[in-house]
């Protein structure tokens, strides 16, 4: 049984996402081709390689090139990232424990299934493809309430970083119009979606965190911390690298996840508002590795 | 050293570095990897994502079978049969 603050924070997200029901065939102009090397499509201090010296040495079309690369995987792992998610929500619509949040459940899979269509257009109509994704989830048991949590903080943590990129570069007027509306577009539903994570996230730890044993919570804590990992580890793909033409892809991968300090410090930026969230709420006792 | 011992060895100090556990010296080729928790979901991402740069060919996640990640044996024999 969710709390009144809960069930009134799911009205009214619901009488919002009413006004502001979308069609995403009609919402978006997507033109025939956009001109890859010559517009930024990621910010270019978003860029997942940016400040490393992988990337300060390349010319400036390079760059570009990069940057629409990188948009194609941004899109990919928003896909990847809401395919999980509307399969974990189609599960959980209407299940007795959290019946409350079902009217929201409808607008967040409608709006989550609205989001692919113009991230799937986009790249597959000017990239040709939707990069693969590499996560494996090993099944396992769970204790009571964990399963319900635990997807509800990784979504939270997943839709946070992606809004802090969404907000910064849905209002970037260098980036090319079609990559700047879908960012501003996204953002739009996202701030709803955000609002309900927390407030999810919140109510669940508290009515958990107390019945779960010491261990329990210990993995909790771990696997949480552990999913900040497993969504910056795919910011940097080396498909998107050799597509753009580099050299050694794997090797920028890598050196731009492990050691280089400009990444490094997006990372932590882009992690902040969720990470201390969590702090906040005890999910967290320290910052994660980033 | 063979194309198959060299595999095996780079796994074996991969995944020595990398997990979070105490591990017996030296690691097995049968030690479970996943059971023992020495490796867990995201260190698995890192090691499709070695495998894909030692054999220069991507790894289709949507194609791996239960037990794909199981102990090193396993590894080599998913991913590096030409090689084995």
């Amino acid at each position: 049984m969710a709390s009144d603050e809960l069930k009134a924070t799911v009205q009214k997200l619901s009488d919002r996402s009413r006004q502001a029901y979308a069609n995403p065939y009609t919402s978006l102009d997507f033109p025939a081709s956009v001109p890859v090397g010559q517009d930024w499509f990621t910010s270019p201090e978003l860029i997942s390689i940016a400040g490393t010296p992988d990337y300060e040495s390349l010319e400036d079309v390079q760059k570009r090139t990069i940057s629409f690369y990188d948009a194609i995987n941004f899109f990919s792992l928003n896909i990847h990232g809401e395919k999980a998610l509307l399969e974990g929500l189609a599960r959980r619509l209407y299940d007795p424990n959290l019946k409350d949040l079902s009217p929201y459940l409808h607008h967040f899979l409608d709006e989550e299934n609205k989001h692919m269509v113009y991230f799937g257009e986009f790249c597959t109509r000017y990239g040709g493809k939707v990069y693969r994704d590499r996560k494996v989830i090993f099944p396992r048991d769970y204790a009571a309430g964990e399963e319900d949590f635990l997807f509800f903080a990784r979504v939270l943590i997943f839709e946070e970083i992606v809004d802090f990129f969404n907000r910064r570069m849905g209002s970037d007027e260098r980036l090319n119009q079609v990559a700047r509306q879908i960012n501003q577009m996204h953002h739009d539903d996202e701030s709803r979606h955000l609002v309900f994570g927390r407030k999810v996230v919140k109510e669940l730890f508290e009515k958990f965190r107390t019945v779960w044993s010491p261990e329990i919570l210990e993995g909790v804590r771990s696997a949480v911390s552990a999913h900040y990992s497993a969504v910056w580890r795919e910011y940097y793909n080396p498909d998107a690298y050799g597509d753009a033409g580099l050299p050694d892809p794997y090797g920028i991968a890598e050196r731009a996840f492990s050691g280089a300090e400009a990444p490094r410090a997006l990372r932590q930026k882009a992690s902040k508002a969720s990470v201390d969230y969590l702090i906040g709420l005890g999910v967290l006792e320290k910052e994660p590795a980033l | 050293m063979s194309d198959v011992l060299l595999i095996r060895e780079t796994l074996r100090s991969w995944i020595t570095e990398r997990s979070r556990k105490s591990l017996p010296s030296p690691l097995l080729d049968d030690t479970a990897l996943i059971e023992q928790g020495i490796l867990s979901s995201v260190q698995v991402m890192d090691v499709i994502l070695l495998i894909e740069r030692m054999r220069n060919r991507p790894v289709e996640v949507d194609e791996l079978k239960p037990g794909s990640f199981r102990d090193i044996n396993s590894i080599v024999r998913t991913f590096f049969q030409g090689e084995a």
